[in-house]
Protein backbone atom coordinates (compact mmCIF):
# COMPACT_ATOMS: atom_id res chain seq x y z
CA UNK A 1 0.00 0.00 0.00
CA UNK A 2 2.48 2.23 1.08
CA UNK A 3 4.81 1.37 -1.95
CA UNK A 4 1.64 1.86 -4.56
CA UNK A 5 1.33 5.50 -2.87
CA UNK A 6 5.22 6.05 -3.25
CA UNK A 7 5.42 5.03 -6.78
CA UNK A 8 2.20 7.28 -7.77
CA UNK A 9 4.11 10.19 -6.23
CA UNK A 10 7.09 9.41 -7.94
CA UNK A 11 5.13 9.32 -10.82
CA UNK A 12 3.77 12.70 -10.76
CA UNK A 13 7.29 14.21 -9.74
CA UNK A 14 9.08 12.88 -12.71
CA UNK A 15 5.64 14.50 -14.98
CA UNK A 16 6.08 17.61 -13.20
CA UNK A 17 9.62 18.17 -13.95
CA UNK A 18 9.61 16.62 -17.18
CA UNK A 19 6.65 19.50 -17.95
CA UNK A 20 8.55 22.00 -16.37
CA UNK A 21 11.67 21.44 -18.25
CA UNK A 22 10.27 21.39 -21.65
CA UNK A 23 8.21 24.90 -20.98
CA UNK A 24 11.63 26.37 -20.03
CA UNK A 25 13.31 24.69 -23.07
CA UNK A 26 10.56 26.14 -25.38
CA UNK A 27 10.99 29.72 -23.82
CA UNK A 28 14.78 30.23 -23.11
CA UNK A 29 15.68 28.06 -26.34
CA UNK A 30 13.35 29.12 -28.34
CA UNK A 31 15.63 30.04 -32.09
CA UNK A 32 12.31 32.13 -33.09
CA UNK A 33 13.39 35.16 -31.92
CA UNK A 34 16.08 35.17 -34.60
CA UNK A 35 14.05 34.41 -37.49
CA UNK A 36 13.63 37.95 -38.63
CA UNK A 37 17.35 38.27 -39.09
CA UNK A 38 17.64 35.69 -41.77
CA UNK A 39 14.28 36.36 -44.24
CA UNK A 40 16.42 37.97 -46.92
CA UNK A 41 16.50 37.54 -50.94
CA UNK A 42 19.74 36.46 -52.61
CA UNK A 43 19.68 39.79 -54.55
CA UNK A 44 20.17 41.30 -51.33
CA UNK A 45 22.77 39.56 -49.97
CA UNK A 46 24.49 39.87 -53.06
CA UNK A 47 24.26 43.54 -53.35
CA UNK A 48 25.17 43.85 -49.47
CA UNK A 49 28.60 41.83 -49.85
CA UNK A 50 29.29 44.37 -53.32
CA UNK A 51 28.55 47.08 -51.24
CA UNK A 52 30.80 45.99 -48.26
CA UNK A 53 34.10 47.08 -50.29
CA UNK A 54 32.34 50.54 -50.96
CA UNK A 55 33.40 52.99 -48.58
CA UNK A 56 30.32 56.02 -48.06
CA UNK A 57 31.94 59.40 -48.61
CA UNK A 58 28.34 60.55 -46.67
CA UNK A 59 29.40 60.41 -43.30
CA UNK A 60 27.55 63.21 -41.81
CA UNK A 61 24.50 61.08 -42.01
CA UNK A 62 23.67 57.94 -40.03
CA UNK A 63 24.54 55.77 -42.64
CA UNK A 64 21.98 52.83 -43.19
CA UNK A 65 23.14 49.04 -41.54
CA UNK A 66 20.84 46.09 -42.38
CA UNK A 67 20.39 43.81 -39.33
CA UNK A 68 20.92 40.73 -41.41
CA UNK A 69 22.47 37.43 -39.71
CA UNK A 70 22.79 34.83 -42.80
CA UNK A 71 25.04 36.58 -44.83
CA UNK A 72 27.69 37.43 -41.82
CA UNK A 73 26.90 33.72 -40.65
CA UNK A 74 27.55 32.42 -44.49
CA UNK A 75 30.98 34.42 -44.71
CA UNK A 76 32.20 33.71 -41.26
CA UNK A 77 31.73 29.49 -42.08
CA UNK A 78 33.38 30.33 -45.53
CA UNK A 79 35.92 32.01 -43.69
CA UNK A 80 36.37 28.60 -41.97
CA UNK A 81 36.32 26.81 -44.91
CA UNK A 82 39.32 28.96 -46.13
CA UNK A 83 41.61 28.06 -43.30
CA UNK A 84 40.72 24.55 -43.17
CA UNK A 85 41.77 24.50 -46.55
CA UNK A 86 44.91 26.24 -46.26
CA UNK A 87 45.97 24.63 -43.47
CA UNK A 88 45.53 21.17 -45.43
CA UNK A 89 47.84 22.33 -48.13
CA UNK A 90 50.42 23.80 -45.81
CA UNK A 91 50.29 20.44 -43.77
CA UNK A 92 50.09 21.99 -40.65
CA UNK A 93 49.91 20.46 -37.46
CA UNK A 94 48.01 21.57 -34.64
CA UNK A 95 49.21 19.67 -31.53
CA UNK A 96 46.84 20.79 -28.96
CA UNK A 97 43.62 20.52 -30.38
CA UNK A 98 41.96 19.67 -34.06
CA UNK A 99 42.30 21.65 -37.10
CA UNK A 100 38.06 21.87 -37.46
CA UNK A 101 38.12 23.09 -33.96
CA UNK A 102 41.09 25.56 -33.97
CA UNK A 103 39.55 27.51 -37.09
CA UNK A 104 35.91 27.07 -35.94
CA UNK A 105 37.31 28.97 -32.83
CA UNK A 106 39.39 31.40 -34.62
CA UNK A 107 36.73 32.49 -36.90
CA UNK A 108 33.84 32.80 -34.64
CA UNK A 109 35.99 34.44 -31.65
CA UNK A 110 36.91 36.64 -33.62
CA UNK A 111 33.45 37.34 -34.90
CA UNK A 112 31.55 37.38 -31.76
CA UNK A 113 34.23 38.84 -29.13
CA UNK A 114 35.50 41.60 -32.15
CA UNK A 115 31.77 42.74 -32.24
CA UNK A 116 31.20 42.63 -28.32
CA UNK A 117 34.11 44.77 -28.06
CA UNK A 118 33.32 47.57 -30.42
CA UNK A 119 30.02 47.35 -29.33
CA UNK A 120 30.75 48.04 -25.43
CA UNK A 121 33.24 51.19 -27.06
CA UNK A 122 30.16 52.18 -29.06
CA UNK A 123 28.26 52.27 -25.82
CA UNK A 124 30.63 54.47 -24.49
CA UNK A 125 31.67 56.52 -27.19
CA UNK A 126 27.67 57.10 -27.26
CA UNK A 127 27.38 55.69 -31.07
CA UNK A 128 24.34 54.90 -32.37
CA UNK A 129 24.71 51.24 -33.80
CA UNK A 130 22.96 48.34 -31.74
CA UNK A 131 24.41 44.78 -31.61
CA UNK A 132 23.06 43.01 -34.33
CA UNK A 133 23.61 45.83 -36.90
CA UNK A 134 27.35 45.19 -35.26
CA UNK A 135 27.49 41.87 -36.08
CA UNK A 136 25.92 42.63 -39.78
CA UNK A 137 28.95 44.93 -40.29
CA UNK A 138 31.97 42.98 -39.14
CA UNK A 139 30.57 40.15 -40.65
CA UNK A 140 30.16 41.41 -43.85
CA UNK A 141 33.48 43.07 -43.70
CA UNK A 142 34.84 39.75 -43.27
CA UNK A 143 34.24 39.34 -46.95
CA UNK A 144 37.80 41.56 -48.09
CA UNK A 145 39.14 38.64 -45.60
CA UNK A 146 38.11 35.69 -47.50
CA UNK A 147 38.75 37.44 -50.94
CA UNK A 148 42.14 37.60 -49.86
CA UNK A 149 43.27 34.54 -47.99
CA UNK A 150 41.75 32.44 -50.86
CA UNK A 151 43.76 34.18 -53.37
CA UNK A 152 47.19 34.26 -51.32
CA UNK A 153 46.80 30.61 -49.31
CA UNK A 154 47.12 29.07 -53.43
CA UNK A 155 49.88 31.96 -54.68
CA UNK A 156 52.32 31.94 -52.77
CA UNK A 157 54.41 35.76 -53.03
CA UNK A 158 54.57 37.67 -49.79
CA UNK A 159 54.17 40.86 -52.08
CA UNK A 160 50.84 39.82 -53.78
CA UNK A 161 49.58 39.35 -49.75
CA UNK A 162 51.08 42.86 -48.95
CA UNK A 163 49.33 44.20 -51.98
CA UNK A 164 45.57 42.77 -51.14
CA UNK A 165 46.39 43.39 -47.60
CA UNK A 166 46.43 46.97 -47.90
CA UNK A 167 43.74 47.41 -50.94
CA UNK A 168 41.39 44.53 -50.52
CA UNK A 169 41.69 44.67 -46.51
CA UNK A 170 41.90 48.57 -46.74
CA UNK A 171 38.83 48.92 -48.39
CA UNK A 172 36.53 46.34 -46.15
CA UNK A 173 37.68 48.51 -43.09
CA UNK A 174 37.42 52.35 -44.69
CA UNK A 175 33.40 50.50 -44.92
CA UNK A 176 33.14 49.91 -41.33
CA UNK A 177 35.11 52.91 -40.10
CA UNK A 178 33.10 55.10 -42.42
CA UNK A 179 29.89 54.04 -41.41
CA UNK A 180 30.93 54.04 -37.82
CA UNK A 181 31.79 57.55 -38.00
CA UNK A 182 28.45 58.23 -39.63
CA UNK A 183 27.22 57.18 -36.79
CA UNK A 184 29.35 59.30 -33.65
CA UNK A 185 29.50 62.41 -32.67
CA UNK A 186 33.17 64.14 -31.39
CA UNK A 187 36.49 63.69 -32.74
CA UNK A 188 37.70 61.70 -29.56
CA UNK A 189 35.22 59.38 -29.58
CA UNK A 190 35.36 58.69 -33.37
CA UNK A 191 39.12 58.19 -33.47
CA UNK A 192 39.09 55.77 -30.28
CA UNK A 193 36.16 53.89 -31.73
CA UNK A 194 37.19 53.47 -35.10
CA UNK A 195 41.31 53.83 -34.65
CA UNK A 196 40.09 50.26 -32.79
CA UNK A 197 38.46 48.68 -35.41
CA UNK A 198 40.66 49.51 -37.79
CA UNK A 199 43.74 48.32 -36.05
CA UNK A 200 41.95 45.01 -34.84
CA UNK A 201 40.45 44.06 -38.34
CA UNK A 202 43.92 44.35 -40.01
CA UNK A 203 45.77 43.07 -37.52
CA UNK A 204 43.50 39.90 -37.89
CA UNK A 205 44.16 39.51 -41.48
CA UNK A 206 48.08 39.76 -41.08
CA UNK A 207 47.53 36.62 -38.06
CA UNK A 208 45.25 34.62 -40.31
CA UNK A 209 47.69 34.19 -43.36
CA UNK A 210 50.57 34.19 -41.28
CA UNK A 211 49.66 32.00 -38.40
CA UNK A 212 47.94 29.26 -40.45
CA UNK A 213 50.12 28.80 -43.64
CA UNK A 214 53.10 29.59 -42.68
CA UNK A 215 55.02 26.13 -43.51
CA UNK A 216 57.35 25.25 -40.69
CA UNK A 217 59.55 22.67 -42.25
CA UNK A 218 62.71 24.08 -40.94
CA UNK A 219 61.49 23.48 -37.50
CA UNK A 220 60.37 19.97 -38.01
CA UNK A 221 63.78 19.10 -39.56
CA UNK A 222 65.47 19.58 -36.27
CA UNK A 223 62.71 17.89 -34.01
CA UNK A 224 62.87 14.80 -35.76
CA UNK A 225 66.52 14.35 -36.92
CA UNK A 226 68.60 13.58 -39.43
CA UNK A 227 67.09 10.65 -40.77
CA UNK A 228 64.11 12.71 -42.34
CA UNK A 229 64.42 12.73 -46.20
CA UNK A 230 63.55 16.43 -47.15
CA UNK A 231 60.35 17.38 -48.70
CA UNK A 232 59.11 18.76 -51.59
CA UNK A 233 59.81 22.61 -51.06
CA UNK A 234 58.45 25.79 -51.72
CA UNK A 235 61.25 27.67 -51.82
CA UNK A 236 60.02 31.61 -51.66
CA UNK A 237 57.97 30.49 -48.50
CA UNK A 238 60.82 29.71 -46.16
CA UNK A 239 62.54 32.12 -43.89
CA UNK A 240 65.86 32.93 -44.57
CA UNK A 241 66.63 31.69 -41.04
CA UNK A 242 66.02 27.86 -41.58
CA UNK A 243 68.63 28.21 -44.67
CA UNK A 244 71.04 27.40 -42.40
CA UNK A 245 69.56 24.58 -40.52
CA UNK A 246 68.85 23.13 -44.13
CA UNK A 247 72.52 22.67 -44.91
CA UNK A 248 73.60 21.90 -41.43
CA UNK A 249 70.91 18.64 -41.95
CA UNK A 250 72.14 18.57 -45.70
CA UNK A 251 75.69 17.90 -44.09
CA UNK A 252 74.75 15.82 -41.94
CA UNK A 253 73.26 13.37 -44.16
CA UNK A 254 75.91 13.62 -46.19
CA UNK A 255 78.19 12.83 -43.67
CA UNK A 256 76.42 9.92 -42.39
CA UNK A 257 75.76 8.70 -46.08
CA UNK B 1 -36.01 8.71 -36.04
CA UNK B 2 -33.69 6.87 -34.39
CA UNK B 3 -35.35 3.28 -35.68
CA UNK B 4 -34.67 4.65 -38.91
CA UNK B 5 -30.71 5.45 -38.04
CA UNK B 6 -30.07 1.82 -36.74
CA UNK B 7 -31.50 0.87 -40.18
CA UNK B 8 -29.29 2.54 -42.43
CA UNK B 9 -26.06 1.17 -40.79
CA UNK B 10 -27.68 -1.72 -41.37
CA UNK B 11 -28.21 -2.30 -44.52
CA UNK B 12 -27.22 0.12 -46.63
CA UNK B 13 -23.33 0.15 -47.05
CA UNK B 14 -22.85 3.16 -48.60
CA UNK B 15 -22.99 6.57 -47.35
CA UNK B 16 -25.57 9.15 -48.20
CA UNK B 17 -26.59 12.90 -47.82
CA UNK B 18 -29.61 14.12 -47.58
CA UNK B 19 -29.64 16.93 -49.72
CA UNK B 20 -32.31 18.92 -51.12
CA UNK B 21 -30.82 19.48 -54.46
CA UNK B 22 -30.23 15.54 -55.07
CA UNK B 23 -32.75 13.65 -57.26
CA UNK B 24 -35.50 11.77 -55.40
CA UNK B 25 -35.02 7.68 -56.80
CA UNK B 26 -38.61 6.33 -56.71
CA UNK B 27 -38.41 2.77 -55.97
CA UNK B 28 -41.27 0.27 -57.11
CA UNK B 29 -42.54 -2.30 -54.96
CA UNK B 30 -39.70 -4.36 -55.46
CA UNK B 31 -37.64 -3.38 -52.08
CA UNK B 32 -39.92 -3.75 -48.79
CA UNK B 33 -38.87 -0.61 -47.19
CA UNK B 34 -38.58 1.44 -50.50
CA UNK B 35 -41.74 3.62 -49.99
CA UNK B 36 -40.63 4.52 -46.25
CA UNK B 37 -37.37 6.10 -47.65
CA UNK B 38 -39.12 7.76 -50.79
CA UNK B 39 -38.86 10.87 -49.07
CA UNK B 40 -35.21 10.85 -48.96
CA UNK B 41 -32.67 11.83 -51.52
CA UNK B 42 -29.64 10.01 -52.24
CA UNK B 43 -26.80 12.73 -53.83
CA UNK B 44 -24.65 11.46 -56.63
CA UNK B 45 -21.22 11.31 -55.82
CA UNK B 46 -21.58 8.81 -53.24
CA UNK B 47 -21.42 5.44 -54.23
CA UNK B 48 -24.80 4.32 -55.00
CA UNK B 49 -25.27 0.47 -54.78
CA UNK B 50 -29.04 -0.17 -56.76
CA UNK B 51 -31.60 -1.41 -53.99
CA UNK B 52 -31.26 -4.93 -56.48
CA UNK B 53 -27.51 -5.25 -55.64
CA UNK B 54 -28.76 -5.30 -51.74
CA UNK B 55 -28.20 -8.04 -49.75
CA UNK B 56 -29.60 -8.35 -46.18
CA UNK B 57 -27.18 -10.56 -44.67
CA UNK B 58 -28.72 -13.47 -42.32
CA UNK B 59 -28.60 -13.40 -39.01
CA UNK B 60 -26.74 -16.28 -37.54
CA UNK B 61 -26.55 -15.57 -34.03
CA UNK B 62 -28.59 -16.47 -31.32
CA UNK B 63 -30.58 -13.62 -29.16
CA UNK B 64 -28.52 -12.26 -26.66
CA UNK B 65 -25.07 -12.97 -27.90
CA UNK B 66 -23.16 -11.24 -30.10
CA UNK B 67 -22.17 -12.15 -33.18
CA UNK B 68 -18.45 -12.77 -34.29
CA UNK B 69 -18.47 -9.77 -37.37
CA UNK B 70 -16.72 -10.62 -40.17
CA UNK B 71 -12.92 -9.19 -39.51
CA UNK B 72 -10.25 -9.56 -42.79
CA UNK B 73 -7.58 -11.23 -41.30
CA UNK B 74 -4.76 -8.52 -41.36
CA UNK B 75 -1.03 -8.73 -40.14
CA UNK B 76 -1.47 -6.07 -38.22
CA UNK B 77 -3.92 -7.69 -35.58
CA UNK B 78 -2.13 -11.19 -35.13
CA UNK B 79 1.72 -10.18 -33.96
CA UNK B 80 3.35 -12.69 -31.92
CA UNK B 81 0.40 -15.72 -32.74
CA UNK B 82 1.91 -17.28 -35.79
CA UNK B 83 5.16 -17.42 -37.48
CA UNK B 84 3.61 -17.15 -40.96
CA UNK B 85 1.09 -14.71 -39.98
CA UNK B 86 3.77 -11.79 -39.10
CA UNK B 87 5.23 -9.26 -42.01
CA UNK B 88 8.15 -9.34 -43.20
CA UNK B 89 11.20 -8.07 -41.45
CA UNK B 90 11.78 -5.26 -43.63
CA UNK B 91 8.49 -3.81 -43.28
CA UNK B 92 8.43 -4.30 -39.90
CA UNK B 93 11.79 -2.12 -39.90
CA UNK B 94 10.21 0.21 -42.46
CA UNK B 95 13.07 -0.27 -44.69
CA UNK B 96 11.38 0.13 -48.37
CA UNK B 97 13.75 -0.31 -50.74
CA UNK B 98 11.44 0.79 -53.82
CA UNK B 99 11.44 4.23 -52.09
CA UNK B 100 15.26 4.10 -51.31
CA UNK B 101 15.74 3.38 -54.63
CA UNK B 102 13.47 6.53 -56.00
CA UNK B 103 15.48 8.85 -53.60
CA UNK B 104 18.52 7.28 -54.77
CA UNK B 105 17.42 8.63 -58.42
CA UNK B 106 15.87 11.79 -57.75
CA UNK B 107 19.21 12.88 -56.18
CA UNK B 108 21.20 11.28 -59.36
CA UNK B 109 19.32 13.30 -61.59
CA UNK B 110 20.41 16.68 -60.91
CA UNK B 111 17.56 18.43 -63.47
CA UNK B 112 15.09 16.40 -62.62
CA UNK B 113 12.08 18.13 -60.97
CA UNK B 114 11.88 16.65 -57.06
CA UNK B 115 8.60 15.81 -55.30
CA UNK B 116 7.93 17.54 -52.36
CA UNK B 117 6.15 14.33 -50.84
CA UNK B 118 9.21 11.74 -50.93
CA UNK B 119 10.71 13.78 -48.15
CA UNK B 120 7.58 13.05 -45.66
CA UNK B 121 8.75 9.70 -44.69
CA UNK B 122 12.21 9.91 -42.39
CA UNK B 123 14.53 7.07 -43.48
CA UNK B 124 17.25 6.74 -42.13
CA UNK B 125 18.61 3.79 -43.83
CA UNK B 126 19.89 4.82 -46.98
CA UNK B 127 21.88 7.60 -45.31
CA UNK B 128 23.97 5.82 -43.00
CA UNK B 129 24.60 3.09 -45.93
CA UNK B 130 26.02 6.16 -47.80
CA UNK B 131 28.14 6.79 -45.17
CA UNK B 132 29.23 3.23 -44.41
CA UNK B 133 29.99 3.44 -48.19
CA UNK B 134 31.68 6.97 -47.88
CA UNK B 135 34.17 5.55 -44.86
CA UNK B 136 34.91 2.95 -46.68
CA UNK B 137 35.78 4.12 -49.76
CA UNK B 138 38.17 6.23 -48.12
CA UNK B 139 39.23 3.25 -46.46
CA UNK B 140 40.48 1.94 -49.70
CA UNK B 141 42.10 5.05 -50.54
CA UNK B 142 44.25 4.78 -46.44
CA UNK B 143 42.85 6.80 -44.77
CA UNK B 144 40.86 5.63 -41.09
CA UNK B 145 38.24 8.46 -41.27
CA UNK B 146 35.38 7.25 -40.01
CA UNK B 147 34.83 9.07 -37.08
CA UNK B 148 35.25 12.20 -38.70
CA UNK B 149 32.40 11.63 -41.74
CA UNK B 150 30.03 10.95 -38.65
CA UNK B 151 30.82 13.84 -36.34
CA UNK B 152 30.87 15.86 -39.49
CA UNK B 153 27.75 14.62 -40.43
CA UNK B 154 25.95 15.11 -37.10
CA UNK B 155 27.13 18.47 -36.87
CA UNK B 156 26.13 19.52 -40.47
CA UNK B 157 22.79 18.19 -40.31
CA UNK B 158 22.65 20.30 -36.51
CA UNK B 159 23.64 23.29 -38.07
CA UNK B 160 21.26 22.50 -41.46
CA UNK B 161 18.42 22.08 -39.19
CA UNK B 162 18.79 25.36 -37.21
CA UNK B 163 19.19 27.21 -40.29
CA UNK B 164 16.20 26.08 -41.96
CA UNK B 165 13.97 26.14 -39.26
CA UNK B 166 14.77 29.83 -38.90
CA UNK B 167 14.18 30.64 -42.85
CA UNK B 168 11.52 28.63 -43.33
CA UNK B 169 7.64 29.25 -43.08
CA UNK B 170 6.62 26.04 -42.04
CA UNK B 171 9.58 24.42 -39.22
CA UNK B 172 11.80 20.97 -40.67
CA UNK B 173 11.87 18.07 -38.61
CA UNK B 174 15.54 16.94 -37.77
CA UNK B 175 15.10 13.54 -39.50
CA UNK B 176 14.26 15.01 -42.76
CA UNK B 177 17.60 17.45 -42.49
CA UNK B 178 19.38 14.23 -41.83
CA UNK B 179 17.82 12.02 -44.79
CA UNK B 180 17.97 14.59 -47.37
CA UNK B 181 21.99 15.08 -46.46
CA UNK B 182 22.90 12.03 -46.37
CA UNK B 183 21.29 11.01 -49.57
CA UNK B 184 22.55 13.54 -51.10
CA UNK B 185 26.54 11.97 -50.00
CA UNK B 186 26.08 9.74 -52.99
CA UNK B 187 28.00 11.44 -55.85
CA UNK B 188 30.79 12.31 -52.61
CA UNK B 189 30.87 8.64 -53.00
CA UNK B 190 32.09 8.58 -56.34
CA UNK B 191 34.56 11.72 -55.66
CA UNK B 192 36.13 9.25 -53.49
CA UNK B 193 36.02 6.01 -55.31
CA UNK B 194 37.93 8.02 -57.96
CA UNK B 195 40.30 9.24 -55.45
CA UNK B 196 41.17 5.76 -54.78
CA UNK B 197 43.12 5.58 -58.04
CA UNK B 198 44.08 8.92 -58.63
CA UNK B 199 45.19 12.00 -56.70
CA UNK B 200 42.79 14.70 -56.52
CA UNK B 201 45.29 17.58 -56.41
CA UNK B 202 46.47 18.43 -59.64
CA UNK B 203 43.94 20.85 -61.93
CA UNK B 204 41.71 17.87 -62.86
CA UNK B 205 41.05 17.30 -59.76
CA UNK B 206 40.32 20.50 -58.31
CA UNK B 207 37.83 20.78 -61.27
CA UNK B 208 36.09 17.27 -60.38
CA UNK B 209 35.94 17.96 -56.74
CA UNK B 210 34.08 21.72 -57.27
CA UNK B 211 31.80 20.31 -60.23
CA UNK B 212 30.61 17.51 -57.72
CA UNK B 213 30.60 19.76 -54.82
CA UNK B 214 27.85 21.72 -57.37
CA UNK B 215 26.02 18.22 -58.04
CA UNK B 216 25.55 17.52 -54.33
CA UNK B 217 24.97 21.01 -53.33
CA UNK B 218 22.05 21.56 -56.01
CA UNK B 219 20.50 18.23 -55.28
CA UNK B 220 20.29 18.39 -51.55
CA UNK B 221 18.79 22.42 -52.01
CA UNK B 222 16.69 21.65 -54.87
CA UNK B 223 14.58 18.75 -52.32
CA UNK B 224 14.94 21.17 -49.61
CA UNK B 225 13.39 23.92 -51.72
CA UNK B 226 10.61 21.23 -53.05
CA UNK B 227 9.78 20.33 -49.77
CA UNK B 228 9.43 23.30 -47.59
CA UNK B 229 8.06 25.39 -50.68
CA UNK B 230 11.26 28.14 -50.38
CA UNK B 231 10.59 29.82 -53.82
CA UNK B 232 13.66 31.88 -55.08
CA UNK B 233 16.10 31.43 -51.92
CA UNK B 234 17.49 28.06 -53.52
CA UNK B 235 21.05 29.81 -53.56
CA UNK B 236 20.55 30.80 -50.07
CA UNK B 237 19.97 27.11 -49.35
CA UNK B 238 22.21 25.65 -51.48
CA UNK B 239 25.28 27.53 -50.42
CA UNK B 240 25.54 26.15 -46.43
CA UNK B 241 25.10 22.48 -48.15
CA UNK B 242 27.97 23.62 -50.45
CA UNK B 243 30.22 24.58 -47.15
CA UNK B 244 29.09 21.09 -45.57
CA UNK B 245 30.27 19.23 -48.70
CA UNK B 246 33.29 21.10 -48.89
CA UNK B 247 34.46 19.75 -45.76
CA UNK B 248 34.01 16.13 -46.80
CA UNK B 249 35.63 16.95 -50.43
CA UNK B 250 38.84 17.88 -47.99
CA UNK B 251 38.33 14.61 -45.99
CA UNK B 252 38.45 12.98 -49.51
CA UNK B 253 41.20 14.72 -51.20
CA UNK B 254 43.66 15.28 -48.63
Amino acid sequence: DRDKAQAVCQDLILHDGCRQASKAFSLYANIDILRPYFDVEPVQVRTRLLESMVPVKMINFPQKIAGELYGPLMLVFTLVAILLHGMKTSDTIIREGTLMGTAIGTCFGYWLGVSSFIYFLAYLCNAQITMVQMLSLLGYGLFGHCITLLVTYNIHFHSLFYIFWLVVGGLSTLRMVAVLVSRTVGHTQRLILCGTLAALHMLFLLYLHFAYHKVVEGILDTLEGPNMPPFQRVARDIPVVSNAVLNTTAKANALTL
Amino acid sequence: MSGFDSFNTEFFQTSYSIDEQGQAYDYGGGRPYGRQYGGYEYSQQSGFVPPEMMQQQPYTGQIYQPTQTYTPTSAQSFYGSNFEDEPPLLEELGINFDHIWQKTLTVLHPLKVADGSIMNETDLAGPMVFCLAFGATLLLAGKIQFGYVYGISAIGCLGMFCLLNLMSMTGVSFGCVASVLGYCLLPMILLSTFAIVFSLQGVMGIILTAGIIGWCSFSASKIFISALAMEGQQLLVAYPCALLYGVFALISVF
